[in-house]
């Protein structure tokens, strides 16, 4: 199996740099926005809208929904743009939204309906990202076990307690570090690193026949 | 040696050594006992795992819906700052005859207690929900 080679020591300065001049960049659009300039609002969300909807549709395993989740994260920035100021990163501000728009929405559909209709939708959903993700040059054979092991994978995280399985999604899939994470949880770095463990234990427990 | 379940720092370097942020003797060493340690092995495996996690692209229309319900409550905002500058003259009158209505009901109708906790219960509901927003928009100090 081949592994992503080591970055060298410029090209990690030159990414820090990049993420530092993000960072200065995602603040200075908001401050746009506040000033009534929705051009940078735009901007904002051509940066952000894709991880922003791939996080909530691995938190709630639905198109629909991490989408409607989705719009109402930006609404939300939108609402709150005469008050901010730039005292966070945007990304860990905008991933606590996010983070709590999902956990509230895993919370009251838990509350209505149980996993019935969510297990149902996500179910359908999962044919329909299959197709959609599937290379044209793969064997029936081989898309099937694909198929089996994305529904494997899905499962594990889904089986997750939802502040664990938001912490993974942010660490693995979004690059955010401790320190974010802990500000969009409200928690301490180590009770993030710590949590992190449970989680990635518990996950190669339920991955183990994959290995 | 480096055994990620008996050391105290182990979330620290699995998930160090899975981003692979800790610096090259770290992860040599982490390497190499991850080649002898199945235990080992099959968390830092996690992370390839984790890849088969594809997600579908977002819907053409996503930002189309998402401005659209902008320019919606836009015009909402616009319309409800319009109507409170036409009552402004009379705001002050507006809320005195709302006192005097409020004291006179209160002095001559007796609330039941029960109508009176659920009201109570229902603020208190009304100001956490307040307090929980204005606290998850507010930005968060670095």
């Amino acid at each position: 199996m081949s592994k992503p080679t080591q970055p060298s020591p410029e090209t990690r300065v030159n990414e820090n740099m990049e993420a530092i001049v993000a960072l200065e960049r995602d603040a200075q659009l908001m401050l746009n926005v506040r000033e009534g300039d929705d051009t940078s609002f735009g901007f904002l969300l051509e940066r952000h809208r894709g991880p922003v909807v791939h996080f909530l549709y691995r938190m709630v395993q639905n198109q629909a929904v991490s989408e409607e989740l989705a719009q109402e994260v930006f609404l939300r920035v939108y609402r709150s743009r005469e008050t901010y100021e730039p005292t966070a990163k945007f990304t860990t501000w905008l991933f606590r939204i996010a983070t709590h728009v999902a956990l509230n929405s895993i919370r009251d559909r838990k509350k209505e309906k149980g996993h019935e209709s969510l297990d149902e939708s996500s179910d359908e959903m999962l044919g329909g990202l299959e197709r959609q993700v599937a290379d044209r040059q793969l064997t029936i054979e081989q898309e099937m076990v694909r198929d089996v092991k994305l529904r494997e994978v899905r499962q594990a995280i889904e089986a997750l307690p939802a502040k664990q399985r938001a912490a993974v999604l942010m660490h693995k899939y979004e690059g955010l570090d401790y320190a974010q994470i802990a500000k969009v949880l409200s928690c301490s770095e180590s009770a993030i690193k710590s949590l992190l463990f449970r989680a990635y234990e518990t996950l190669r427990d339920r991955l183990a026949h994959m290995a | 040696m480096i055994c990620l379940s008996k050391n105290e720092q182990g979330a620290e370097l699995l998930a160090g050594y899975l981003s692979r942020t800790l610096d090259a003797p770290r992860m040599a060493e982490l390497g190499r006992h991850i080649q002898e340690c199945a235990d080992c092995r099959g968390l830092a495996s996690v992370w390839e795992r984790l890849d088969e996690f594809a997600v579908p692209e977002v819907s053409p229309g996503f930002d189309a819906r998402l401005y659209a319900r902008i320019a919606s409550e836009d015009a909402r905002v616009s319309w409800l700052s319009w109507r409170r500058w036409l009552w402004r003259p009379i705001a002050p009158l507006a809320a005195a005859a709302a006192v005097v209505a409020l004291v006179l009901g209160f002095l001559h109708v007796p609330g039941t207690p029960h109508s009176a906790k659920q009201a109570s219960k229902v603020e208190i509901e009304q100001v956490a929900q307040a307090v929980d927003d204005l606290d998850l928009l507010t930005p968060i100090d670095r």
